[in-house]
């Protein structure tokens, strides 16, 4: 059915090149082997006396080799694919803001939250350096800086206020 | 037959108070707001709203999550429309002629268009849910270990191969979503698989945290990564939707909405693949055939009447199987689960009355689309200019404070940013998601009933493959496996062929 799609559906996402898949099937390559040393090497609770058949490690050592033989397929078929792949471009992606983003992300939600600062200040603080941020270069192109700042310790306050009384005080959730 | 109308008017009766029909009216809107924002999924929708009805009543978090959903579903042709950007993945098909359509100056008609066809598909995909369900709930009674095994290899497989454009990479996510379910203690000793000796770990990886990761953080990435486009909303005529392109249109709607509904029952398959599989067959069958790409009536009522009716299709396999039909079924399955409702063949034994309950909330949520869709079409077009750098960072906050909600742990919020992540990287080299969440789902099914089969047959692997149902579903699984390996389907190719010449 996949096949009735156009080929140039909008917003879709480029075909990688057969080289990032010969990395990627070596990945599985290993994630496979992995996962079936771990399940066949697994306790069989022998010592429990149970059934041989429902040992803990069964079904992970197959998954291990079904992931294990689709990479080897993947492997081969990107070895074969190799010239004259010249894969998919990068599209709009901008690497700088991917890193930021992350960045803002994962520091708050394994940084700040639950390492200190209360939680209303943490998402406060989250959501206006975020917005800033990334409305930093459009603002400033147009004269707004100020605005934007406003727009962004709005937005920060509303959400951590909201945030904060919904799942504390109807939800009952001890926030971290 | 009686006494299923009887039930379901207790439903219907049960929903019409005023406060639960406000709710209901809200759950719609916030559905189609959701839908209509590209980079909100109906999956994010549905799990980052399971976490925020964790604390109501079970019919009425489950009715919210319902209404959320279809809206979600129905929403996302707006920005296809207005924007070329579908609010959703299921809405990639109704861009082609949508668009046309808007840039024609048409996009009044085209959003009447989308708000009927969505109407009709759910409604035939209700019809479907209301009869099918009780049918394949009484057959999958007669489904033990060996059928079930193979139903969720069947369905890893299949969504494989079908929700994304390369089903070696559908499988191997499905793989590693299987693999993903049996991490913590196993479902028959309690033993600690590759815990590492983490308590956390031990406890195994709650679903909704991994989906909000995988759905939620993973498009907080992907959206945010990308440059900010203005929303250019170009102006429209009249959207209230014209009798004439219905009455026109009523086999393409009719076979739309049946190909929809199948492609929802079939696990995890989606809505994307119901829309362009409507969208395909309405190009096929069609006599306007040329039309279609460049603003075809037809081609858009076809998409958008395939991917609604796909909707109560995934909810059947849901509550008759305990199998969701699609990446947003599977989260309204874990919360059904959350709330204390148990899917699964013995749903019609044990709790009739639900199955009318999910047929009534359906009904309900078309409704709500019907009058949302076509009565708040402006104000709507105000939330679509809201820029995606202030959507997303508060997006992101209800990703943390959804996750830790569920069970207060960090470790879940810790869940949520790895999925994301491996969701992010995955997607960016075409992985599809859906197998990966159906293989999360799916995967203590698989590893319970494989098990439970050997110490049943001491071993003996025959009855997998002799048991009619058994059969079935591993010649499909076998065959659909088998024809993507290159010479086979090249010796396939030559003996089909040799049998014509």
């Amino acid at each position: 059915m996949s096949a009735d799609r156009p080929a140039a559906a909008p917003h879709a996402a480029g075909r990688p090149s057969a080289r990032a898949d010969l990395v990627w099937s070596v990945i599985w390559l290993a994630v496979g082997m992995a996962i079936f040393h771990g399940g066949f090497t697994m306790d069989r609770l022998e010592g429990q006396n149970i059934n041989p058949y429902t040992a803990p490690g069964l079904v992970p050592a197959l998954l291990g080799v079904a992931i294990a033989l689709a990479g080897a397929a993947l492997l081969a078929r990107s070895l074969r694919r190799r010239d004259g792949d010249a894969g998919a471009d990068a599209g709009e992606t901008s690497w700088g803001r991917l890193a930021l983003v992350a960045l803002l992300c994962i520091g708050y939600a394994a940084g700040l939250v639950g390492r200190g600062p209360p939680f209303w200040l943490a998402t406060a603080l989250f959501v206006f350096v975020a917005i800033a941020a990334l409305q930093w270069p459009e603002r400033r192109a147009r004269g707004e800086t100020v605005r934007g700042l406003a727009v962004a310790a709005a937005c920060a306050a509303g959400t951590a206020a909201a945030v904060t009384l919904v799942f504390q005080e109807v939800f009952l959730v001890r926030l971290p | 037959m009686l006494d299923g109308l009887a039930s379901l008017g207790a439903s219907l009766a049960g929903f019409a108070q005023p406060l639960t029909l406000a709710i209901i009216a809200g759950s719609c809107l916030l559905g189609i707001t959701i839908g209509a924002l590209p980079g909100l999924t109906a999956t994010m929708g549905v799990a980052l709203l399971t976490t925020l009805t964790l604390k109501m009543e079970p019919r009425i978090a489950l009715m919210v999550l319902v209404c959320a959903y279809v809206g979600a579903i129905y929403g996302g042709s707006r920005s296809a429309i207005l924007l070329n950007i579908p609010g959703t993945p299921a809405n990639a098909a109704a861009c082609l002629d949508g668009y046309a359509l808007a840039r024609s100056g048409q996009a009044g008609r085209a959003i009447g268009i989308s708000t009927t066809g969505s109407v009709m598909g759910t409604l035939i995909g209700i019809f479907f849910l209301a009869i099918a369900t009780p049918v394949l709930g009484e057959f999958a009674l007669k489904f033990g270990a060996y059928e079930f095994f193979w139903l969720a290899l069947f369905g890893v497989v299949i969504s494989g191969k079908l929700t994304g454009d390369d089903p070696l990479k559908g499988w191997l996510v499905g793989f590693l979503g299987l693999f993903v379910a049996t991490i913590g203690q196993d479902g028959i000793h309690a033993y600690e698989r590759f815990a590492f000796g983490d308590r956390d770990l031990a406890g195994g990886f709650q679903l909704i945290p991994a989906l909000v990761g995988a759905f939620g953080f993973a498009e907080v990435l992907t959206v945010l990564a990308e440059r900010a486009r203005r929303a250019e909303i170009r102006s429209f005529g009249s959207h209230l939707p014209r009798p004439g392109d219905v009455l026109k249109y009523w086999r393409t709607v009719i076979r739309s909405g049946v190909i929809g509904t199948f492609m929802g029952i079939v696990p995890g398959v989606g809505e994307d693949v119901a829309s362009w599989s409507s969208y395909a067959a309405a190009k096929r069958a069609s006599r306007e055939a040329d039309k279609f790409g460049k603003g075809s009536v037809e081609g858009l009522m076809a998409a958008e009447t395939g991917d609604n009716a796909c909707v109560p299709g995934a909810v059947i396999p849901v509550l008759a199987l305990a199998v969701p039909g699609s990446a947003p079924a599977a989260v309204l399955m874990a919360a059904m689960i959350i709330h204390g409702v148990q899917p699964g063949p013995l749903i019609m034994v044990n709790n009739p009355q639900f199955v009318y309950d999910v047929v009534a909330m359906m009904l309900f949520a078309t409704l709500g689309i019907l009058v949302f869709g076509l009565a708040l079409v402006r104000p709507l077009l105000k939330v679509l200019q809201i820029p995606r750098d202030i959507i997303m960072p508060i997006v992101f906050v209800l990703c943390v404070v959804g996750s830790y909600a569920i069970a207060q742990r960090l470790f879940d919020v810790w869940t949520m940013l790895g999925f994301g992540v491996l969701g992010f990287v995955l997607r960016r080299y075409n992985y599809p998601m859906a197998p990966f969440v159906l293989g999360i789902v799916l995967g203590d099914i698989l590893d319970k009933n494989l098990r439970r089969g050997l110490v049943l047959s001491d071993g003996d692997l025959t009855p997998f493959f002799t048991r009619p149902i058994s059969a079935t579903l591993a010649a499909i699984c076998v065959v659909t496996i088998l024809l993507n390996v290159p010479a086979v389907r090249r010796a396939f190719a030559r003996a089909l062929a040799g049998g014509r010449g």
